[in-house]
């Protein structure tokens, strides 16, 4: 069985079909892993006592594979009587996976913020909250922008992960096609190049994104 | 006796009774008594790592003390207290780099803790800045960000920041040392004005021409303790202590 190029094209539209949903999970995911991420992130700075506990969460979202995290809580929340369609429990488990790195992204701008700026700010009487959200943060998002970047190609590309719980996603109505016509190849030779496509028009939007955050403020 | 303790709380801005602080095992300040009044103006000198920018980064709690008594505007500070920040809005502080937020306009710079932190309405901290903007002679500048001034303005914007919470005490850690100097002129000149004004001020500096000028009085720190304290047409002429004798020596050579 050779490589059928039309048949490739063939399918396309029954390919696609998963598509709307593959970005939506990647966006939700996205967002998600952020909020999730930055929560982690401020609750591990504001309590000092709770640190370690914390610490330990994040490592561990971040020592188990997706996958087993994915199906966990597929197989698992059912039991609590919380039974949510797939797509939504899939898009939580990538956030909560992602999550774990994300804090590490914010932890890293956040330190990048010079000491003096929460100092200024502390003198000043603000409080906690206040220098976080407007003096801590702002500074932070241009620190983060290139590695949030980066980790929404990564959750972009994980998506296919929640065929395992029969989300329709891409892959998911690609392996549909190769069940109906037993030929895998050209399937996944579709998924692949729309993935290569909406990776490379998320790193266009990325940049010009970028660049147009560096433009808020003059650099140092 | 209740008459006095008030007056003495009245006069004081700063009080420090063996005050000590270390950083792990090495001890930064030793047993500092200190006591400033209000309205008073001191210069705090000394070689560096004598501990002169602990001394007044604790008076604002940047740096907690781990023994002794520290009593600012009427109020104990200690380690871990509740309504720090409340207490801070009332001692500006002005830092060697002069740490403006730089994704701010100056204006914005001097007004975000009016608005958040003193409540006050837009127009009306919108107004209070561009007046202390006015008092440090950058009024122009308001909708500019902070890079793109040069340091001595910058420090001047954040010398207007610090003023606009309209403190009772003013705290200056080294506000010239990271300046060109032809842009130190300008600094000193907002400095000695707000003296006049008789703003209460502690400033840590190397400027001995603004010292004799503007200080009451002239603390002489050495490895964490205040080794001399005197007027600075004492201190200058003819310092006590051999070490702040061959600090002079040094600094005025």
């Amino acid at each position: 069985m050779n490589f059928n190029f039309s048949f490739a094209i063939e399918i396309v539209p029954r390919v696609l079909e998963g598509i709307g949903n593959t970005v939506m999970i990647a966006i939700i995911s996205f967002i998600g892993a952020a909020a999730l991420g930055l929560f982690w992130e401020l609750l591990r700075r504001s309590h000092a006592t709770i640190r370690p506990v914390i610490q330990f969460v994040i490592d561990a979202i971040r020592s188990t594979p997706a996958l087993v995290q994915i199906y966990f809580l597929f197989f698992v929340l059912p039991y609590y009587g919380l039974t949510l369609p797939a797509l939504l429990v899939g898009s939580f488990g990538l956030s909560f996976y992602y999550s774990g790195y994300m804090s590490e992204v914010f932890k890293a701008g956040i330190d990048a913020v010079p000491a003096g700026q929460s100092e200024a700010a502390q003198s000043l009487g603000l409080s906690w909250a206040d220098m976080i959200r407007f003096v801590i943060l702002p500074q932070m998002l241009r620190n983060v922008a290139a590695p949030l970047g980066a980790y929404s190609i990564s959750i972009l590309k994980s998506t296919p992960l929640l065929a395992v719980i029969s989300v329709p996603e891409l892959l998911g109505s690609a392996l549909d096609v190769a069940s109906d016509t037993y030929r895998y190849a050209e399937p996944m030779f579709d998924v692949g190049v729309l993935f290569l496509a909406m990776s490379l028009v998320a790193v266009a939007g990325i940049t010009q994104l970028e660049r147009r955050l560096g433009l808020t403020a003059p650099s140092h | 006796m209740a008459v006095q303790m008030n007056s003495s709380s009245d006069n004081a801005a700063v009080t420090m009774e063996q005050l000590c602080k270390w950083y792990g095992s090495f001890q930064v300040l030793h047993n500092v008594d200190l006591s400033v009044a209000v309205g008073e103006r001191i210069v705090v000198c000394g070689p560096s790592g004598s501990g002169k920018s602990t001394l007044v980064r604790c008076i604002n709690q940047l740096e907690t003390h781990e023994k002794g008594r520290l009593i600012v505007n009427g109020v104990e500070l200690y380690k871990g207290m509740r309504g720090l920040a409340e207490l801070r809005r009332d001692v500006g502080m002005v830092f060697q780099q002069f740490n403006l937020f730089p994704h701010l306009t100056v204006l914005d710079n001097c007004t975000l803790a009016l608005v958040r932190a003193r409540k006050l309405p837009r127009d009306q901290a919108e107004e209070i800045a561009m007046e202390n903007l006015k008092k440090v002679r950058i009024p122009e500048q308001a909708h500019k960000f902070p890079t793109q001034l040069s340091g001595g303005q910058q420090q001047r914007v954040a010398i207007a920041r610090a003023l606009c919470m309209k403190p009772k005490l003013m705290l200056f850690d080294e506000p010239t040392s990271a300046l060109d100097p032809e842009m130190i002129k300008e600094v000193l000149d907002v400095m000695t004005e707000l003296a006049r004004d008789g703003m209460t001020m502690i400033c840590v500096t190397h400027e001995m021409g603004f010292a004799r000028e503007v200080a009451d009085r002239i603390i002489f720190m050495d490895s964490g303790r205040i080794i001399e304290q005197a007027a600075p047409s004492k201190f200058f002429k003819n310092p006590e202590h051999p070490r702040a004798q061959q600090f002079l020596g040094q600094m005025l050579h």
